[in-house]
């Protein structure tokens, strides 16, 4: 397989030319190419992976964003969008001296529409502003994930996005209604909209979640849910994860779908309470159980909930009576990640699903995992849908540790996909998993993955090098074929 | 006389699309024949034999389940574990999982659930070239890979034949209640159909407009009390609005809902789906009045009031047909909306008339998708504009 740097290095590198051109569409100010500015654009927050693009623009229009992507497509020089830079596995790490496009100027909400509960929103805008400008309507956006104070929607369709609600009310696939986009040719499309049925094929469906290997999105129209009459939330201690996740189970098996099911073990239990004093009971585990919707039903089922957790052996159940005891309970959940500094050096962040009915089987085998390793492994879960986060803890310091660290977070993966699920609940595959993708989908299924990619972008320079382990290229269609010089250095195969 | 294929499983269903590549021959994909048929072809591939292989765990709240399989029968099984797949499409008893992922068909019950798109979490298809592939997964998180299920949905068999389906599932609600209301200004029902699905104490999992005589039909699927409380304000949201509330259950409630679907599909007559903003609901009941108190037909209609998706059935005069549809298709396409034809009798006019309307700026993105799964144009060829 050829290495990203092979790859990257048969691109065409920018030249004087190509970026006064450049300057010339983004003006002075939309253009970095200072190296100590550049350095800020060498990752996203999967910091161990850097490289330096030959510049950065930050347009102002979609007509700018056309400009730039012509100007490249014309001159064979690929170019990778970012949004605020939040994301966990390098999607948006640039190619090296391309051109990076930030969209973080792109942040207006440029119309709220309560009546109809959509919001069209310029890629840049952060995910919780939209909640933050349709509160007083009673309205909200319901992906959330744990970065949505400074994650951008932009990104969030790239990942497709989650968060802790998604149990119940979806993606980020299920809430962006229409998006605009330019393709790799500078072309602008029109996918789905704000009326819902749009005729002709799902493309946003499959444009959502591609890692900005497809086009750039620059305008979308997102999709707005009333609040729940109801929110009702309990936080239940247990003494060992297999009785939490035995009342995860229970819950789900007595018909309750709640909004949404957190668990924590004792290692993350403790680095909350260091970082952010949630004052969590001192168990094996905790249960966050989140339950809205109309009072009637929200009553009724809570009780249920209430009570399986009893019947599981929960030590301790406290039931939040009010806003400010939720935000208090969710804040140690969210804190979760960031507070394992409190406890450890440095740490690993995992992002693999198990099926639900598997949970315990694969924890085991984490547990097992973390005495064999010597490496202590912190585990925070959305239980509900079988998403594992693991924090596997280590210290830099120590010669090899990082290195070992990052086999164990790769042998968690293993034991993911031996269970029948999946390599990213919610990350993405950007860089960090290209390389895991094969254990997951045979060479037919990631070819025909590629299909898609080639229809969108058949010369290759949308974000290239990501999501799929081995990079293609692809035969126009119709046309008489001719070698590109990649094919010829013998890095990719003619698909 | 097209050679009719009937294999059992995602490799037959391979093979028979690599003989067809190799010999250049056109195939239809057949499901159950419940929608709307290509133009004929050489080889018809039916899934009538892929009925086997549910594969059905509970306890994640999800199933995969074989593409010929009818929707109703996966339903039953999927039922003796208290879940079923909330899909409730017309003909359930014969439309199949292929089918119905491959037209991204729903019904009442899109209101609370969505569609296919919205449910399905992974999927097998074979290709024309001879190979099977799958995307996604048996975890409803996941973000691994392209979404090749979604792409499928409503692809209508133009870019591979779906072999299986995985969805996620919901539990069987305990207790069931419609509160049927009946008024006599139409506008006014899809105004509180809006009131309904805004009002935070009410979750009904469906709001159906239907006309004439207009009424609109409001189900409630919860806990006993629950259903009972919702019920009750609702009713007095109804006596707000002028409209006269009542409420069914049982075998009543089961005749409604049949009623109401064969309002639209148990007839003959040329079936619209007209999509707009919920706001443009009224709007357009007012011209499809005016329009039809204008020529000799007879409009019937349903929908997902509080969605902006109405279905009309048109009878009577053939030919005045092309001209309602095409005035219609201008009015929704006025509002950002659409008018696509779902089915149309044999014989009538309409199945020589423009099906879909426009697809805007992104249908030569769709054509190169369609020509980079089939390059030969083989699949159900002639059946859409991204052909």
């Amino acid at each position: 397989m050829p290495s990203s740097a092979a790859y990257n290095s048969l691109f065409i590198p920018v030249d004087e030319s190509f970026l006064t051109e450049l300057s010339r569409i983004v003006g002075r100010d939309g253009m970095i190419r200072d190296q100590s500015d550049l350095l800020t654009y060498e990752s996203d927050a999967l910091v161990h992976l850097r490289s330096t693009p030959g510049a950065v623009v930050l347009p102002k229009s979609t007509e700018e964003v056309q400009a730039v992507v012509r100007l490249c497509r014309r001159s064979a020089v690929p170019f990778v969008a970012r949004g605020n830079g939040t994301g966990l596995s390098g999607g948006a790490l640039p190619v090296k001296d391309g051109i990076l496009i930030g969209l973080s100027r792109m942040n207006r909400i440029l119309k709220i529409d309560i009546p109809n509960l959509r919001a069209v929103v310029e890629p840049g805008v952060t995910n919780l502003s939209i909640t933050r400008e349709v509160a007083p309507f009673g309205c909200y956006y319901a992906p959330d994930p744990s970065s949505q104070v400074v994650c951008s929607i932009g990104g969030n369709i790239a990942e497709n996005s989650g968060g802790a609600h998604c149990l119940k009310y979806g993606f980020t696939v299920h809430h962006v209604l229409g998006v605009e986009a330019v393709l790799p040719d500078g072309e602008l499309v029109h996918l789905g909209g704000a009326v819902l049925d749009k005729p002709g094929l799902d493309l946003l469906g499959v444009l959502v979640g591609s890692e900005g290997t497809l086009a750039i999105v620059t305008k979308a129209t997102v999709r707005l849910l009333r609040r729940a009459e109801k929110v009702m939330l309990l936080l239940a201690g247990f003494p060992s994860i297999d009785a939490a996740g035995e009342a995860v189970s229970s819950i789900i098996a007595g018909g309750i779908v709640p909004a949404a099911v957190e668990m924590m073990d004792r290692l993350t239990i403790e680095a909350a309470e260091a970082a952010v004093h949630p004052n969590f009971p001192k168990t094996d585990a905790v249960l966050i159980v989140e339950l809205d919707g109309p009072a009637s039903e929200v009553d009724e089922l809570f009780a249920e909930v209430e009570r399986i957790c009893q019947t599981c052996g929960a030590t301790t159940i406290e039931v939040a009576h009010d806003q400010a005891q939720r935000d208090r309970i969710w804040k140690g959940r969210k804190a979760a990640f960031a507070a394992m500094g409190r406890v450890s050096p440095n740490y690993y962040v995992q992002d693999g699903v198990v099926p639900r009915t598997r949970l315990p089987e694969v924890l085991r085998r984490i547990r097992d995992l973390e005495s064999r390793s010597g490496l202590r492994i912190g585990n925070v879960f959305h239980a509900g849908d079988g998403n594992l986060h693991p924090l596997i803890c280590y210290d830099e310091a120590i010669p090899g540790q990082a290195e070992h660290a990052e086999k164990v977070a790769a042998e968690i993966l293993s034991y993911c996909v031996e269970a029948g699920g999946a390599i990213t609940g919610e990350h993405g595959v950007g860089v960090d998993k290209k390389g895991y993708m094969p254990k997951m989908f045979a060479a037919d299924d990631l070819d025909t993955m590629q299909l898609v990619r080639c229809a969108f972008d058949p010369t290759g320079i949308c974000n290239p090098g990501k999501v799929f382990p081995t990079p293609r290229l692809c035969g126009e269609v119709p046309g008489p074929y001719r070698e590109h010089p990649v094919e010829r250095a013998g890095l990719a195969e003619r698909f | 006389m097209p050679q009719v294929i009937e294999p059992v499983d995602a490799t037959g269903v391979a093979a028979a699309l690599s003989q067809s590549s190799a010999d250049g021959r056109g195939v239809i994909v057949r499901g159950a024949g419940t929608k709307f048929s290509p133009p004929p072809s050489d080889v018809i591939l039916s899934t009538a034999r892929m009925t086997e292989g549910v594969d059905h765990v509970a306890g994640d709240l999800v199933a995969t389940l074989p593409a010929g399989i009818s929707l109703d029968a996966a339903n039953d099984i999927l039922r003796r574990e208290g879940q079923w797949l909330p899909l409730d499409p017309p003909r359930s008893h014969h439309a199949t999982i292929g089918g119905i992922v491959a037209t991204n068909d729903s019904g009442p019950r899109r209101h609370r659930y969505g569609g296919p798109r919205d449910l399905i979490i992974g999927i097998e298809i074979a290709l024309v070239d001879g190979r099977v592939a799958k995307a996604g997964g048996r975890v409803v998180k996941n973000v691994a890979g392209y979404d090749l299920s979604k792409l499928m949905c409503g692809s209508h068999g133009t870019l591979a034949v779906v072999t299986r389906a995985t969805f996620k599932l919901s539990p069987v609600a305990p207790f069931s209640r419609t509160l049927v209301a009946t008024g006599s200004d139409v506008r006014r029902l899809s105004t509180l159909a809006l009131t309904i699905a805004n009002a935070p104490p009410l979750a009904p999992t469906a709001i159906e407009l239907q006309s004439p005589p207009h009424g609109l039909l409001v189900r409630f699927e919860t806990t006993e009390a629950a259903a009972a409380a919702q019920v009750k304000i609702a009713a007095g949201l109804c006596e707000q609005f002028g409209a006269t509330p009542h409420v069914v259950f049982g075998q009543a409630e089961s005749d409604a809902w049949r009623a109401h679907e064969a309002r639209v599909f148990g007839t003959p007559g040329v079936v619209l789906k007209i999509a707009v903003l919920p706001t443009d609901v009224g709007d357009m009941l007012a011209i499809i009045e005016r329009l039809s108190s204008a020529a000799a037909v007879v409009c019937e209609l349903s929908g997902r009031a509080a969605l902006g998706i109405l279905l009309l059935k048109i009878s009577g005069d053939h030919s005045a047909y092309s001209s309602i549809v095409a005035e219609l298709r201008r009015e929704a396409s006025a509002r950002g909306g659409s008018a696509v034809i779902l089915s149309a009798g044999s014989g009538d006019p309409m199945t020589t008339v423009d099906r879909w309307g426009p697809l805007g700026d992104a249908q030569p993105l769709m054509q190169a998708v369609k020509a980079r799964f089939d390059p030969q144009h083989l699949l159900n060829a002639g059946l859409t504009p991204w052909d």
